[in-house]
C-alpha cells in the first residue's frame, strides 16, 4: 500500500469524524418548547418581538443585560434575557434569531440575530 | 406595459445597453460553438476569435452603458435609481456600479473578458488556443445569460441592469414612479459601502475569482484531449496571479470589515467571507501539485482535481452567497433576486462536464450523459428534485474516482519519505481538506435544505478550534519542506539542517507563549488547556516557519530575491497567522461594565461583560485609561460621538492622550449601523464602537424646563426613585388638629415632608403642600434645585391612609450617554505585515515562473 493511500484514508477518516462531531455538537433551531424541555442544551430560537410586552434596558444598572419577549414561531411567548447591549433599531427587527438556553422561567441569550425589513434592503455589500 | 414616453426617459440608454447585452449572450454562444467546432476544422478558428472579440467589445459596451448612466444620474432607470443619488460623493460611483448583483456580475464578465483577451492572445495557435478558449466562451455564455432577464417558459433568466423604473414589478405601481419623481426619491448607495477599501476590494477579489478560471480552462482541456502533462507550464504563472490577487482581495475585506464594521475584528467566519477563502485555500493547493508536477512528474489527477475544484467552489460560493439560501446565517449576503435555479443549474452543469470528460469510454460516457439528462427532466416534470440531485452528485463522485483508476495515467513508483514532494503534496491535501471542512460548515444551511433538518450554523468558535490543527502543520510544512530535495533527500542531513532553527524557535515561542497564555488570564470566554496548548503550539511553529525560511533564503539561495519567492510568501503567511493569533487570542476587553451585579452564576457563556456606560461628562477608568464622553454631533446620516482618553502621568494626573469618534450611522436601507473607531499604535490598536446610544440631537432642550411629571401614590414611609435620588415620604404635617379640622371647613394645609438623597448619601427636604380652601384643593409645589426635582401633593385617600404626589425631573438631570465597547489587539500589524510580505514574495514567485516559462518556450 502507498503511503499516500494511507494518508487518502486518514483524509476520509477525518472528514467523516468532523461531520459526526460537529453534529452531535451543534446547536440546532427551534422554539421554546424544546428549549425548556432542554434545558442545558444551546438553541436558536427564531421568533418575533412580542410588542405586548414591556422592555426593559437600563445601562445604568447593566449595560449588557436587555429584556424583552419573543414570540416563538410556535406563538409562545416568554421573557428574554439578553446577555448584551439592546441592539440599536430593536423595534424595526421582522424576525430575531436568539442563541442561548432557558435558565428558570426566562430564556437566557448570548447572541441575537436580527433581520430587518428587506423591502428596499436590497443593497448588501457586494462580497462582504 | 406603459407606452407613454416622458420627456424625462432616455431611453436610448437602454436600448443600447439591451443591444450590448443581446450581443455579448449570442457572441460568447458563436464563439463557443466556433471554438468547439475548430477543434476539428481549424476553418473555423478566424470565425471564434472574430466572435469572442466581438463578445469582448459587447461587455464593454455594457460596462460603459451603465457607467454613463449611473455617471449622469438617469434615475429613470432601476439599476440607477437603487444604487446611485445625487447627494453622494461621486468618488464613490465605481462603488454603486458593483453594489447590485448585476453589476457584480458584469464585473466577473469583465475580468473574464480581459483574461479571455489576454490568453488568446499568448496561446495564439498553440496547441492549448482551441480548448482554453472553447471552455472560456462557455463560461462566458452562462455568464451573460445572468444579465439577459428573459423569461423562458416559467424560469426567469439572468436579471437586467437595464430595466425602467415604470417596468420593475416591485416598483412600478408606487406613486412616486407613477409620478415620474426619480431623482428625488433614489436610493442612493448603501452608504457602509461608502469607502474606500469598497471601490478597491470588490475588482480585485472578482479578478480573482475569474482567474481562477484559468486553471480549470486548462485543466478541463486537458482531459478534453487527454493531454495531462503539458499544461501545467503555462498554467503556473496564471495559477499563481490567481492565488496573489484572490489572496490581496480576501485580505481587502478584512481590512474593510475591521475598518468599517462592527464585527469586532477582521475575520468572523460568515459564509461570505468563508465562500471566498476555501476558492484560495484549493487553489493554493492546486499551485503546489502542479510545482510538483513540473519538477518532478506526477500529481496528475490531484492538479486536475484541485484546479477544477477551485473554479467549482467559486461557482458554489456564487451560488451560497446570491441564491438566498444562507437566509439568517449570513449578516451580509445578497439578496434573492430569483436566480437560485439558475445558479444551481450552473453549478451542477460544469460538475457534469467535469464528469462526462473524464469518462474515457465511449459506452460509459454516453450512458452518464443520457442517464444524466433523463434524472434532470424527471426532476423538472415529476419533483423528487432533492432525492435526485443527491443522488446525481453521490454517483457523479464515485464515477470520478472509478475513472479515475481506469483512466488516468498514474505513478509506477512510490514518493520517497524524504523528499520535497511527498511533505509538498501532504501541505496540498492539508489545505484541501481544511478547505472542505470550511465547505461543510458554511454549507449548514444547504445541508438543512436537502435534509430538512434544522441546524444551526456554527459559531466563530467552532471555526478557530478546528482549524488549529490545520494551521500548525501548515506551518511545519511551510518550515521544513524547502530543506527537502526533490526525489531523495539524506534524512540525517536534513534534520540537522532544520534542527537549528527548531530549537531557536522552540526555546523562543516557548518563553514568549508560556506568560503570554499560562501566567496571564486569557480573557476570551471558554478558553480551555487545550486550546492554550494549541495556541502555544500554533506560536512556535509559525516562529520555527519565518525562522526557517530566513535561513533558507539567506543560507541556501543566499539572499538572491529572485529566486525567493516561495521563502518570502511562506514568511508572509505565517506572521499572518501569526499576528491573527496573538492579535485575537490576546485581545484585551478595556470596557468592562462596573456594576456589581453578577452574571457569571449563569455560566461561563454569559460572563461577557463587554460593554461600559459612559454618561456625558462623567470620567471614568476603562483599562490604563480614563474616558470620557464629550457629546455627539450629527453629519448628514452618521451621528459621532467623541470620546477622549487620558492617561495618568508621573504625577498620577490624567493627561489627555488621544480623542476616538466612533460613529452610528442612521443607514436608510440597513437601520443604525455601527462603525468602529481604532487608534493605531506599532504595537497594538484600540478598538471602539457603541453598541447602544441615542441617535436624537436634542438642541432645543433648555436647560431649566421640567419633564412631564409622573404620578405616584405611597404611605408614609414609602420610596419613590428618581434618576438622581431617592425620595422618602418621611412624615405628614397638618395645621390642624383632628378636632379643628371636623369642625371647621375653611382651610385645610397638609405638608408632605419629603427627604430626598442623593447618590452621595447627602438629604435635601421638599415641602409640597396640600391646601383645601373653601372645598377647592389648591396643591403648592416645591423644588429641591440641587437635585432638580419638583413635588406636587394633590390628593389624600383617607380610606387607604395614602396620598398621591407628582414628580418631574429637570431634563437636565438625564443626561446623553453610550453605551461603548473598547478592545485592545495587540500586534495585529503582524498580520497587516504578513499580508503585504505574502504579496510580495507571491508577486516575486510570478515573475520568476514567467521568466522559466520564457526560457524554456
Amino acid at each position: 500500500m502507498k503511503k499516500l493511500h494511507v494518508i487518502g484514508i486518514v483524509i476520509i477518516a477525518i472528514a467523516i469524524g468532523v461531520i459526526f462531531i460537529s453534529l452531535k455538537n451543534t446547536s440546532t433551531y427551534a422554539d421554546f418548547s424544546e428549549a425548556i424541555a432542554n434545558p442545558e442544551k444551546e438553541y436558536h430560537v427564531v421568533g418575533k418581538l412580542d410588542k405586548t410586552q414591556p422592555q426593559l434596558y437600563d445601562p445604568k444598572i447593566n449595560a449588557d443585560q436587555f429584556m424583552f419577549s419573543l414570540i416563538d414561531n410556535k406563538g409562545i411567548s416568554k421573557q428574554v434575557v439578553l446577555h448584551k447591549s439592546r441592539p440599536q433599531d430593536f423595534e424595526k427587527s421582522e424576525q430575531i434569531v436568539l442563541i442561548g438556553k432557558m435558565e428558570g422561567n426566562d430564556f437566557h441569550a448570548n447572541d441575537i440575530l436580527m433581520k430587518c425589513p428587506s423591502k428596499y434592503n436590497d443593497g448588501k455589500p457586494p462580497m462582504k | 406595459m406603459n407606452d407613454i414616453q416622458y420627456t424625462v426617459e432616455r431611453l436610448w440608454a437602454g436600448q443600447l445597453g439591451n443591444s450590448f447585452i443581446v450581443l455579448s449572450f449570442v457572441s460568447a454562444f458563436l464563439a463557443f460553438i466556433a471554438f468547439y467546432l475548430s477543434s476539428k476544422n481549424s476553418g473555423y478558428l478566424k470565425l471564434a476569435r472574430f466572435a469572442f472579440n466581438l463578445h469582448g467589445f459587447a461587455v464593454v459596451g455594457i460596462a460603459g452603458t451603465l457607467f454613463y448612466m449611473l455617471f449622469n444620474h438617469f434615475f429613470e432607470y432601476q439599476y440607477v435609481w437603487q444604487h446611485s443619488n445625487t447627494e453622494m460623493d461621486m468618488k464613490y460611483i465605481l462603488s454603486c456600479f458593483w453594489e447590485g448583483q448585476e453589476g457584480s456580475f458584469l464585473l466577473w464578465t469583465f475580468w473574464n473578458v480581459v483574461l479571455g483577451l489576454l490568453l488568446k492572445f499568448q496561446l495564439k495557435n498553440g496547441d492549448w488556443e482551441v480548448p482554453v478558449m472553447t471552455i472560456f466562451s462557455l463560461v462566458q455564455v452562462f455568464l451573460a445569460s445572468m444579465l439577459l432577464g428573459v423569461y423562458l417558459f416559467d424560469y426567469k433568466v439572468g436579471t437586467n441592469p437595464f430595466l425602467l423604473l415604470k417596468e420593475h414589478a416591485e416598483y412600478s405601481h408606487l406613486p412616486f414612479v407613477l409620478a415620474a419623481k426619480y431623482e428625488s426619491t433614489a436610493r442612493g448607495l448603501n452608504p457602509l459601502l461608502m469607502n474606500y477599501w469598497m471601490t478597491i476590494h470588490p475588482p480585485t477579489l472578482f479578478l480573482g475569482f475569474s482567474s481562477t478560471l484559468i486553471p480549470f480552462a486548462f485543466a478541463i482541456g486537458a482531459l478534453w484531449n487527454k493531454k495531462y502533462n503539458d499544461w501545467q507550464r503555462i498554467a503556473l504563472p496564471w495559477t499563481y496571479f490567481a492565488i496573489l490577487i484572490l489572496g490581496v482581495g480576501i485580505l481587502m475585506g478584512g481590512a474593510w470589515a475591521y475598518e468599517a464594521l462592527s464585527f469586532g475584528g477582521f475575520w468572523a467566519w460568515d459564509p461570505v467571507e468563508n465562500s471566498s477563502l476555501v476558492p484560495w485555500l484549493v487553489i493554493v493547493a492546486a499551485g503546489h501539485t502542479m510545482i510538483i508536477n513540473k519538477n518532478k512528474g506526477g500529481s496528475l489527477f490531484t492538479t486536475h482535481f484541485l484546479s477544477i475544484g477551485s473554479f467549482l467552489l467559486v461557482l458554489y460560493s456564487t451560488f451560497l452567497t446570491r441564491s438566498g439560501v444562507l437566509g439568517t446565517s449570513s449578516v451580509h449576503a445578497f439578496t434573492d433576486l430569483g436566480m437560485t435555479g439558475q445558479l444551481v443549474i450552473y453549478v451542477l452543469a460544469f460538475i457534469f462536464i467535469t464528469v462526462a470528460l473524464l469518462i474515457n469510454d465511449k459506452l460509459f460516457k454516453v450512458s452518464y450523459i443520457v442517464i444524466s439528462f433523463l434524472l434532470l427532466f424527471f426532476g423538472m416534470l415529476y419533483g423528487y428534485k432533492k432525492i435526485i440531485l443527491m443522488i446525481w452528485l453521490g454517483s457523479s463522485g464515485i464515477i470520478t474516482f472509478i475513472s479515475y483508476y481506469l483512466y488516468f495515467p498514474k505513478e509506477k513508483d512510490e514518493e520517497e519519505l524524504f523528499s520535497r514532494e511527498f511533505w509538498m503534496f501532504l501541505g496540498a491535501l492539508v489545505f484541501l481538506l481544511s478547505g472542505l471542512i470550511i465547505t461543510y460548515f458554511t454549507s449548514i444551511p444547504v445541508i438543512n435544505k436537502l435534509f430538512n433538518t434544522e441546524f444551526a450554523p456554527p459559531k466563530v468558535q467552532v471555526y478557530n478550534t478546528w482549524m488549529m490543527p490545520f494551521a500548525i502543520l501548515v506551518m511545519i510544512l511551510i518550515a521544513v519542506s524547502q530543506f527537502l530535495k526533490y526525489k531523495k533527500t539524506d534524512p540525517k542531513k536534513f534534520l540537522k539542517r532544520i534542527s537549528y532553527t527548531f530549537i531557536l524557535a522552540l526555546l523562543f515561542g516557548t518563553v514568549c507563549t508560556v506568560p503570554l497564555y499560562f501566567l496571564t488570564n486569557s480573557e476570551t470566554k471558554g478558553i480551555g488547556t487545550w486550546d492554550l496548548i494549541s495556541y502555544s503550539l500554533l506560536f512556535i511553529t509559525g516562529l520555527f516557519a519565518v525562522l526557517a525560511n530566513l535561513d533558507y533564503f539567506l543560507t541556501v539561495l543566499k539572499g538572491k530575491v529572485s529566486k525567493s519567492g516561495a521563502a518570502i510568501a511562506h514568511i508572509g503567511f505565517a506572521l499572518v497567522l501569526i499576528g491573527a493569533l496573538v492579535s485575537t487570542s490576546k485581545k484585551v476587553t478595556l470596557a468592562k461594565n462596573i456594576s456589581d451585579k453578577k452574571l457569571s452564576s449563569l455560566g461561563k457563556d454569559f460572563d461577557d461583560r463587554e460593554s461600559i456606560l459612559l454618561t456625558q461628562g462623567d470620567t471614568l477608568p476603562m483599562g490604563p485609561y480614563r474616558v470620557v464622553y464629550k457629546g455627539k454631533k450629527r453629519i448628514g446620516i452618521n451621528v459621532f460621538f467623541t470620546v477622549d482618553y487620558l492617561k495618568l502621568n508621573k504625577d498620577n494626573k490624567p493627561e489627555y492622550d488621544f480623542t476616538l469618534t466612533p460613529q452610528i450611522q442612521d443607514n436608510p436601507r440597513m437601520g443604525q449601523a455601527a462603525e468602529p473607531d481604532t487608534k493605531h499604535y506599532l504595537d497594538r490598536d484600540i478598538y471602539t464602537h457603541i453598541t447602544a446610544a441615542d441617535l436624537n440631537i436634542d438642541t432645543l432642550r433648555k436647560k431649566d424646563a421640567f419633564g412631564s411629571a409622573k404620578n405616584y401614590i405611597g404611605h408614609v414611609g414609602d420610596t419613590i426613585f428618581s434618576s438622581n435620588a431617592l425620595v422618602i415620604i418621611d412624615s405628614l404635617r397638618s395645621n390642624l388638629s383632628k378636632a379643628q379640622y371636623e369642625k371647621n371647613d375653611s382651610l385645610l394645609e397638609v405638608t408632605a415632608i419629603l427627604r430626598c438623597v442623593n447618590t452621595q448619601g447627602q438629604s435635601f427636604f421638599a415641602r409640597p403642600k396640600f391646601i383645601i380652601q373653601n372645598n377647592v384643593i389648591i396643591p403648592k409645589d416645591d423644588t429641591v434645585n440641587e437635585l432638580g426635582l419638583k413635588f406636587a401633593f394633590w390628593k389624600i385617600n383617607p380610606d387607604e391612609g395614602t396620598i398621591e404626589i407628582t414628580m418631574s425631573e429637570k431634563l437636565a438631570n438625564n443626561k446623553d450617554f453610550i453605551v461603548m465597547k473598547a478592545f485592545v489587539f495587540p500586534y495585529i500589524n503582524v498580520l497587516w505585515l504578513g499580508c503585504i510580505i505574502m504579496a510580495i514574495g507571491t508577486g516575486i514567485a510570478i515573475r520568476e515562473r514567467i521568466r522559466i516559462f520564457k526560457v524554456q518556450s
